[in-house]
């Protein structure tokens, strides 16, 4: 289901069309003064997209998916990771720093969605851009896509099928050339993935965004302990600057438990022998993890 | 005289199978009775489904064989057990051949034409539909593969190529189209990207231009058009995927199509096949201003992506590129518009992201439908306003 690029007809202050903002969060939208309002009292708070020039292209799109890509780290479970289906509604605030508040709503939908199976969740987020930093902080709540035990159990089912891979794994590319992935191997993928929403998650801006393009190498795979030791690298595709950045990914999984995850990620090579291509602070915070 | 043997009972062999672009085409070479006997057993079994292109004779013992995706695994662990040497030919010469094919089954109505080289010296063609002998009619351009990643705009073109050809004379439509319009076909715009992205790195956009000081290959040829050249949307950074190009038509790619547009002088539609996002864009890219057409222009492209959208309800946006997708400056689309040619579209096809540019193979004939029905409503317009 593709994310739509326009907006949801503006309909006032975001009045919701289904009951969907929680009461709480709706009054904490309202009474909480982020940033200082733009010059010009009374001015709505509608979706801004295309009337302040200062605001990036599909902007609520880009808030929707960092806040998904947080869902997914967070959820830590590869059974049931989300995409995103369409955003419902939203608003945008940039205050003097040009860092950028989006309150939105989006639903969402399975990402290995079984044959016929239709399951849209619902998600409401305060996505808080720090003007091309990274690490957007992000606060969401997403109604149940699965119910937990079901969640647990497919978890361990992945768990089991990944401890009874022969190591080494014989792994060139995933998805190979032509988009395909074996089936015994869509585990690792899914890991994989895993572990690149939290990359994906810290890598976007208002401006950048990030798809997972390849799994390119298993550097290392460890089951012998309790959980998955995964050592890899993944190719991301930035959009807007169509770039390719492989990321060296280290993660710990097991089903139930916080995900670890270490990672670096390749910058862009300069003409000149320097590399003077430090993003702000971009570089510091790619070390970061959470070990 | 082994070898007479041999090539009857290769080319008692066809094979109805659909076409599939995981498909390559193995260069085997046999140096012996053994080793003919040996690919023989292999080409004979049916559970391989391979295609002979060309069997060997009294000059050549090389053996090209058609092999399909899912079958090169397998193929490839018995040519190494049965220590027969073999080589993957590249890419695009399957393209090629299947153009050569087109032409040669519809002679009365498509040619394939050499409009240039690339920098690393392959044939660029075109493939011509046209009913009527000489004068310029009015003519579309359809151009493919320029982002050499991009594989499911080759192998849309390339179905594209042949259901022209099939529903000529058929459908009303395609039919009528043709009565009045010429189309000109370019599947692999950027054939030395392509062959690299086979062989090397499936991630690659640009060209494989180099140009000294500078230690990073390529360009972008889809920012080397002279439309705002080295504007907004762009970079000159020899190293970036969007890199423009030390000049305009730098890239002799681009000059080649150039060059064979403005001397033909009466294109009225230029439709460029991307990957990925499922867009359907109209100028501009290199500015927010609008259009002098914008208005139809959308309302040309709303009805298309209904059409496509009608086959299996994928949904397209539509819009001008510069706020739809990203700011782009020299574009091929936005080129084709200052230039005089109208109906300028371009088409970012599946997915939205899930697989990206690695578009699985089963997803090919579905995306190739759904487009067409997009690319008809395009066209049958155009015939209706031609200016």
């Amino acid at each position: 289901m593709p994310p739509r690029l326009q907006p949801p007809p503006a309909s006032g202050t975001g009045r919701p069309r289904a009951a969907v903002l929680p009461l709480a969060l709706l009054l904490s939208l309202a009474l909480q003064g982020v940033a200082a309002a733009p010059a010009g009292a009374g001015e709505p708070e509608d979706s801004l997209r295309r009337r302040d020039p200062e605001l990036p292209r599909g902007l609520l799109e880009q808030a929707a998916r960092a806040a998904l890509h947080f869902v997914n780290f967070r959820a830590g479970s590869p059974s049931s990771l989300r995409v995103l289906a369409d955003v419902l509604e939203g608003r945008a605030r940039v205050n003097p720093k040009k860092e950028c508040q989006v309150d939105l709503v989006f639903t969402t939908d399975c990402y290995n969605p079984e044959e016929g199976e239709e399951r849209l969740g619902k998600c409401s987020a305060r996505v808080f851009f720090r003007n091309q930093k990274p690490r957007p902080a992000i606060n969401v709540t997403c109604t149940r896509l699965i119910e937990k035990n079901k969640r647990q159990q497919e978890d361990y089912l992945l768990y089991k099928h990944m401890k009874q891979l022969k190591t080494p794994l014989d792994v060139v590319s995933i998805p190979d050339s032509h988009g395909h992935i074996d089936p015994s191997l869509r585990p690792i993928w899914d890991l994989a993935f895993l572990g690149g929403s939290y990359v994906m998650w810290e890598k976007t801006t208002q401006f950048l965004h990030y798809y997972m393009a390849q799994l390119s190498s298993v550097n290392q795979w460890k089951t012998n302990d309790d959980a998955i030791d995964f050592d890899y690298t993944v190719l991301l595709h930035e959009f807007s600057t169509q770039e390719i950045i492989p990321c060296r990914i280290h993660l710990v999984w097991y089903p139930g438990k916080p995900l670890k995850v270490k990672y670096h990620c390749q910058e862009l090579q300069t003409p000149e022998e320097a590399s003077g291509t430090e993003e702000g602070s971009a570089v510091a915070p790619t070390e970061l993890n959470n070990f | 005289m082994k070898w007479i043997l041999f090539l009857g009972a290769l080319i008692g062999l066809s094979c109805g199978r659909e076409k599939f672009f995981g498909d390559q085409v193995f260069r085997i070479n046999v140096r012996n009775g053994d080793e003919i006997s040996k690919l023989s057993q292999l080409v004979n079994s049916d559970n391989f489904k391979l295609d002979v292109w060309k069997a060997p004779s009294t000059f050549s013992r090389l053996v090209d064989v058609l092999v399909p995706s899912v079958s090169l695994q397998p193929v490839k662990s018995f040519l190494k057990s049965q220590g027969l040497e073999y080589s993957v030919t590249i890419g695009d010469l399957q393209i090629y051949h299947e153009m050569d094919s087109i032409a040669g089954d519809f002679p009365d109505l498509a040619s394939r034409v050499k409009i240039g080289h690339s920098f690393e010296n392959r044939s660029m063609y075109v493939l011509k539909f046209g009913t009527a002998e000489g004068g310029r009619r009015p003519a579309v351009w359809l151009n493919a593969g320029i982002h050499s990643r991009e594989w499911i705009s080759v192998a849309t073109a390339i179905w594209t190529a042949r259901k022209i050809a099939s529903d000529y004379g058929k459908d009303p439509t395609i039919t009528s189209i043709l009565e009045k319009m010429d189309i000109f076909l370019l599947p692999v715009a950027n054939p030395d990207g392509y062959v690299y992205t086979q062989s090397q790195n499936r991630l690659w956009r640009k060209t494989r231009s180099i140009y000294p000081r500078s230690r990073c290959v390529g360009t972008d040829p889809n920012r080397n058009w002279n439309a705002s050249f080295a504007g907004e949307g762009a970079s000159d950074n020899p190293c970036s995927e969007i890199y423009h190009g030390p000049h305009a038509n730098s890239e002799v790619e681009v000059k080649s199509v150039v060059d064979f547009i403005q001397e033909h002088g009466n294109f009225k539609c230029f439709i460029d096949l991307h990957s990925y996002s499922q867009l359907l864009m109209y100028p501009y890219g290199y500015t927010v201003k609008k259009a002098p057409d914008a208005d139809e222009l959308d309302k040309v492209a709303r009805r298309a992506a209904k059409a496509l959208a009608s086959l299996s309800g994928t949904t397209y946006q539509v819009g001008p590129t510069c706020t739809t997708v990203y700011p782009a400056s020299g574009s091929s689309v936005d080129w084709a518009y200052d230039n005089g040619i109208k109906y300028a579209f371009t088409f970012e096809l599946r997915d939205t992201g899930h697989y990206g540019f690695l578009l699985p193979a089963n997803q090919i004939i579905p995306t190739a439908e759904e487009t067409w029905l997009g690319l008809k409503t395009i066209m049958e317009h155009v015939r209706d306003n031609l200016y």
